[in-house]
């Protein structure tokens, strides 16, 4: 049986607060990567304050509505991103986001990879009905890589965010539990 | 100066938990008006437990979080609830939910009346440049309304909710400030 946390170029792995502590501080410092993940101001934390946040998410221990993962390589085990899941237990359904901080790994798929593991465990593990997820207009990589995923664009929010002294539309998308099944016969798996 | 927080038939008042906590459980027995707000499965609360609640959230006040109780102006009756909450400060923008407990209000003109009194709220008091609503499918009349006030439909996440043996769109909307400046220029 194929590995569920295996992709053709990464694989999901467990929060690793040191790790992810020291990824996140560089991270933070390339404001580019900052405005395509989330609206809020750009900041910086020290390595610290980080690895308390993560370290105080993972003492929580498990919940059935939280996932978090980070994604390394398969190639060179190197830690490269991240991927969370919101889930609503009530109406079987989740919500994605996900991140690659390590610019040498953009534009090569490896987004792409990331996402249908992360499809594969949300309707194939978790059995949900829906995958939903929000992005911002100026990020056409990801609206390329998110469709070829499956998803549909099912909203526009118009001028809901600022950047740059602009007001910028954000998006919303979302997958259905048939669409993809229909899309695992297309693939011949 | 007109006063900005009353309306035609209501008008915006202070949100007083010793009051509120009395309603809430009276309105939220009424599964239809508490399915009409909220996709979670609200276990019901006593008046006690309401307050104890309220007086931890309205001490939270903040320039973010703006909560009132609606009355009617012919009875200074307490008929809804009402809150804006500001989601993002760069790009001005908050999310507007209200609900009118007392079901012989319904269908009426006070749903409409009391978001025309908020969106004025929001855009000249707040001076935000966009709000915003979710609303279910299963709700035409709060979508009629909604229409009526000048909120666009921006989006349908398809299928997010379950209730009654199917599955139901999530509706969004939202109204800019330069659309309700022309809605309103007299």
């Amino acid at each position: 049986m194929k590995d569920l946390f295996r992709g053709e170029l990464v694989r999901l792995t467990l929060v690793e607060p040191e790790v992810g502590a020291k990824a996140s501080a560089l991270w933070q410092r390339d404001s580019e990567f900052h405005r395509l993940l989330d609206n809020s101001p750009a900041r910086l934390d020290s390595e610290k304050k980080i690895k308390e946040w993560f370290e105080k998410d993972a003492e929580k221990g498990f919940k059935p509505e939280r996932y978090g993962f980070s994604v390394r390589t398969l190639a060179e085990d190197k830690y490269i991103g991240f991927l969370g899941l919101w889930v609503d237990l009530i109406h079987r359904e989740a919500w994605v986001g996900l991140g690659i901080g390590e610019r040498e790994f953009w534009s090569k798929g490896y987004g792409t990879d990331m996402m249908k593991l992360c499809q594969q465990y949300v309707f194939r593990e978790l059995s949900l009905e829906r995958l939903s997820l929000g992005l911002f207009e100026y990020n056409p990589r990801a609206l390329r890589s998110y469709e070829k995923c499956g998803f549909r664009l099912e909203g526009r929010t118009r001028m809901d965010t600022m950047r740059e002294g602009n007001r910028v539309d954000s998006l919303w998308m979302g997958i259905l539990r048939e669409e993809w099944l229909q899309l695992q016969e297309g693939d011949g798996k | 100066m007109k006063d900005i927080l009353t309306g035609k038939f209501v008008r915006l008042s202070a949100f007083d938990p010793e009051e509120m906590s009395k309603a809430w459980p009276r309105w939220y027995q009424n599964s239809e008006y508490f399915r009409m707000l909220f996709s979670s499965a609200r276990p019901l609360h006593s008046p006690k437990a309401e307050l104890k609640w309220m007086e931890e959230e309205v001490a939270e006040m903040s320039p973010a979080n703006y909560s009132f109780a609606i009355r009617t102006l012919a009875e200074d009756k307490l008929i809804g609830e009402l809150g804006l909450e500001v989601v993002d400060w760069s790009g001005r923008e908050a999310f507007v939910g209200l609900g009118i407990g007392e079901t012989e209000y319904w269908s009426k003109g006070y749903g409409t009346d009391i978001m025309n009194v908020l969106l004025r709220f929001a855009f000249t008091e707040v001076n935000l440049k966009r709000v915003s609503l979710g609303v279910f499918e299963y709700n035409p009349r709060a979508i009629r309304s909604y229409e009526k006030a000048g909120f666009r439909h921006e989006g349908r996440l398809r299928n997010l909710l379950r209730r009654e043996g199917r599955r139901w769109d999530n509706l969004f909307m939202g109204i800019l400030r330069e659309e309700w400046l022309e809605l309103n220029h007299n």
